[in-house]
């Protein structure tokens, strides 16, 4: 009997003990929405006083307290800016909203949305690459956004043409313009000295290009003349001398073209003859040995800007160089989005913040510390952005920015299964252009046929 | 006589339903995170569920068709399969052989012993950043000595030859410390009277290793065998922080190529994803059951 008691006391004490340990590990998943509960209850409570404040003062409160959950991932430096901005939004905003930001890396939010979408928990904006607009879309999981500008009243006619159409899907609008980019061409200017070159001209062709990366390329010094990471699609390349990867609106494959062949051709002479690339680098190695001051010339987005004014490096921004079909660059950006689901007044309340963001005073803000281009038409009028020497070159080299399988659904798959594969082999020296492209071509098919 | 034996059958009775209480929590556990999930996957492998989870319907084994032409699942196979043939004699052998000089009580193997298991307590993706960086071509500590000794520097885990062989030293080196620390654990229980028999009748060292010591530990090493090829085959976390799968997916594992379908390409593809996850739980499945009965009837055989 002694015994049995103690056999069912101790296994009580286990499943205690379980119960304990499942809560400890759910506490560090669900303590946040403990954590929110109490926050809002808090805010309730300064709300309430507040209001009576305002009361008292003999003013009308704009309703009650509305609290925005907000995912975004910008988890560099620009998150910093991006919190001060939104702080300064939750101190000043007269309509009585506060956003609470959670901020975390662009993998992490793929997983965590479609399933807080799925089970409506989903937060009530987020802030995301419009290439991911289209899968999101077509998974019916975005709100419809098109009454934005007669709800809010913002000039639609303001903002560029092809920074609204990053934010299209079938001619509806998804998200809010946030941020627009293409890839520039950065050359560092005391390598290009010492090799004995004009600092102040960048290359502009091809031809330019492979012919200064092989001069300031010296194996004795660890140094590159153009770094090219794998992991990435080389468009500019393959658009430069006229060729292209697919139609996304006819659902048609163009790789194989006799474009195409001769500029992998050029890339792989570069790559595995010349040598004037760190092979098989990674996009964050080659921006460390960027602003080490071991590569010359590398082509990456604005996000660059803040690293290289950091290390003190003296570089310049140049347009993606031209080849016999002219000069392209493909675009990117941010927007901000509103997961199915949110309810009205949330909607309303996120469309507030994103007309706040759409201010000249906000968005000038964003690109002077990031170095992001404008793309607000009275903004690129202003005389401070026209005098800032970073923001004008970069402003005039996202001209050349083309939409590459935006809004298009299969996007992902096609750069994962098709287009990085192929530039990896080609750079790589695995197979000859001719078989690499052979191959793409057939991997395309079946990424199109689906 | 009757009676007892009833009062007897009843006392088992009650002693098992306490059992049972004792493993309910485990069961819990492990209903919770691999039963159920492990149910489900088989569920969701016949359907085209993806990441957003609407319009769930069943596609039969279209997903296992799809599989069986899919390039990339045979590379990862061919990877694994690469990776378990040449990591788990290596771990174990390295083992072993250490057990060998280390299988004595005193301070220096002692302390040895903890060196070499220090590698196993720190987590995979802290050793493989630290690796990374030591073994980077363009960076990295190796490459500059290499330089310095006037040798050709190698880019390890940057050329597509030498990836999945630095993967599977650097695996090796984080994981024999702990099949080492069982090895000597099991020889250290051998009684001393059987060497010291074996030596009366003129066994040498190798002879006292071969017939005494390689059977008196072999349940361990069979165990140890098993446990690290399952884990070998799950490969996973060395390889993403390390190579990414690349260069030119020559070190993309199984398990890697499932979670780039099922969270890294858009659709998120959830059915095709595990319909891989099911191919690979059969592949594992056979290769321990296999293993298993050739290493039990190895050490029968060896006991006899």
């Amino acid at each position: 009997m002694k015994k049995k008691l103690i056999s069912l006391f101790l296994s009580a004490a286990m499943c205690m003990s379980l119960l304990v340990g499942c809560g400890g590990t759910g506490k560090e998943t669900g303590g946040q929405t403990a954590e929110n509960v109490a926050d809002i209850q808090n805010e309730q409570e300064a709300a309430a006083d507040t209001q009576t404040d305002n009361q008292a003062a003999g003013e009308t409160a704009s309703g009650e307290k509305i609290t925005l959950q907000f995912w975004n991932v910008f988890t560099g430096s620009d998150g910093d800016i991006l919190r001060e901005i939104v702080d300064n939004y939750n101190k000043t905003n007269t309509d009585n909203i506060e956003i609470q930001m959670d901020i975390m890396p662009n993998d992490q939010l793929q997983q965590k949305l479609p399933a807080a979408i799925a089970t409506n928990t989903a937060p009530d904006f987020v802030l995301f690459g419009v290439e991911n607009i289209a899968p999101y879309v077509s998974n019916d999981s975005l709100e419809d956004i098109s009454d934005f500008w007669d709800v809010t009243g913002v000039d639609k006619s303001n903002i560029l043409e092809n920074v609204l159409e990053l934010s299209h899907v079938d001619g509806k609008l998804y998200g809010a313009p946030m941020q627009y980019n293409v890839s520039y061409l950065y050359w560092n200017k005391d390598l290009f000295r010492e090799a004995g070159l004009d600092p102040e001209k960048a290359p502009a062709t091809l031809d330019e290009l492979a012919e200064y990366a092989v001069q300031l390329t010296n194996p004795e010094k660890n140094q590159f003349g153009l770094a090219l990471p794998t992991s990435v699609t080389y468009m500019q390349f393959l658009w430069a001398n006229g060729g292209d990867a697919d139609d996304p609106d006819t659902n048609t494959n163009l790789l194989d073209s006799e474009e195409n062949v001769k500029t992998l051709e050029w890339l792989q002479d570069l790559t595995v003859n010349k040598k004037v690339s760190p092979s098989n680098i990674t996009g964050p190695e080659a921006d460390t040995m960027l602003q080490a001051g071991q590569i010359a010339m590398y082509m990456s987005g604005p996000w660059q800007i803040n690293g290289l004014r950091a290390q003190g490096i003296d570089f310049g921004i140049a347009p993606c160089v031209a080849g016999s079909a002219g000069a392209f660059s493909p675009a990117g950006g941010c927007s901000y989005v509103i997961p199915k689901g949110t309810d009205e007044s949330h909607k309303l309340a996120a469309y507030k913040f994103m007309q706040y963001w759409l201010t000249d005073d906000v968005l000038k803000e964003w690109s002077q510390r990031n170095g992001f281009p404008v793309w607000s038409k009275t903004l690129m009028e202003d005389p401070e952005i026209q005098n800032d020497e970073v923001l004008s070159a970069i402003s005039k080299a996202t001209e050349i920015g083309r939409s590459y399988n935006l809004g298009y659904a299969l996007a992902s798959q096609i750069d994962n299964d098709v287009m990085i594969p192929l530039f990896e082999k080609v750079m790589s020296g695995a197979a000859t252009p001719e078989a690499a492209l052979k191959e793409a071509s057939e991997a395309m098919d079946r990424v199109l046929a689906q | 006589m009757a009676n007892f034996k009833k009062k007897k059958r009843r006392y088992a009775a009650q002693n098992q339903k306490s059992a049972y209480l004792f493993i309910l929590p485990s069961m819990v556990i492990l209903s919770v995170f691999v039963f159920i999930p492990l149910l489900a996957s088989f569920v969701i492998s016949i359907t085209n569920m993806n990441i957003f989870m609407k319009d769930v319907s069943l596609v039969g084994f279209k997903n296992f068709t799809r599989l069986f032409v899919d390039s990339r699942v045979s590379n990862a196979t061919f990877n694994s399969l690469y990776f378990t043939l040449l990591e788990v004699p290596l771990q174990v052998g390295l083992a072993l052989l250490l057990t060998v000089c280390l299988a004595k009580n005193n301070r220096y193997c002692k302390m040895l012993r903890s060196i070499y298991y220090l590698p196993f307590v720190c987590s995979m993706t802290a050793i493989g950043i630290v690796w990374s960086m030591l073994l980077d071509p363009n960076m990295g500590l190796v490459a500059y000595w290499l330089k310095q000794a006037g040798l050709e520097t190698v880019a390890f885990l940057k050329d597509p030859k030498f990836a999945m062989p630095t993967v599977i030293a650097v695996t090796a080196w984080k994981g024999f410390g702990y099949t080492l620390t069982l090895l000597a654990a099991a020889v250290l229980n051998i009684p001393q009277s059987l060497y010291e028999a074996a030596q009366m009748d003129g066994a040498g060292s190798f002879q006292k290793f071969r017939h005494i010591t390689i059977p008196g530990i072999w349940s361990t090493i069979s165990f140890c065998i098993v446990t690290t090829t399952i884990s070998a085959m799950q490969m996973f976390d060395q390889a993403y922080v390390m190579t990414k799968g690349g260069p030119l997916n020559k070190t993309e594992t199984v398990v890697q190529y499932i979670y780039d379908r099922g969270f890294q390409t858009a659709p998120y593809d959830l059915g095709y994803a595990s319909a891989i996850s099911v191919y690979l739980f059969v592949i594992v499945a056979v290769m321990t059951f296999v293993l298993r009965r050739f290493i039990l009837k190895r050490g029968e055989d060896a006991d006899a």
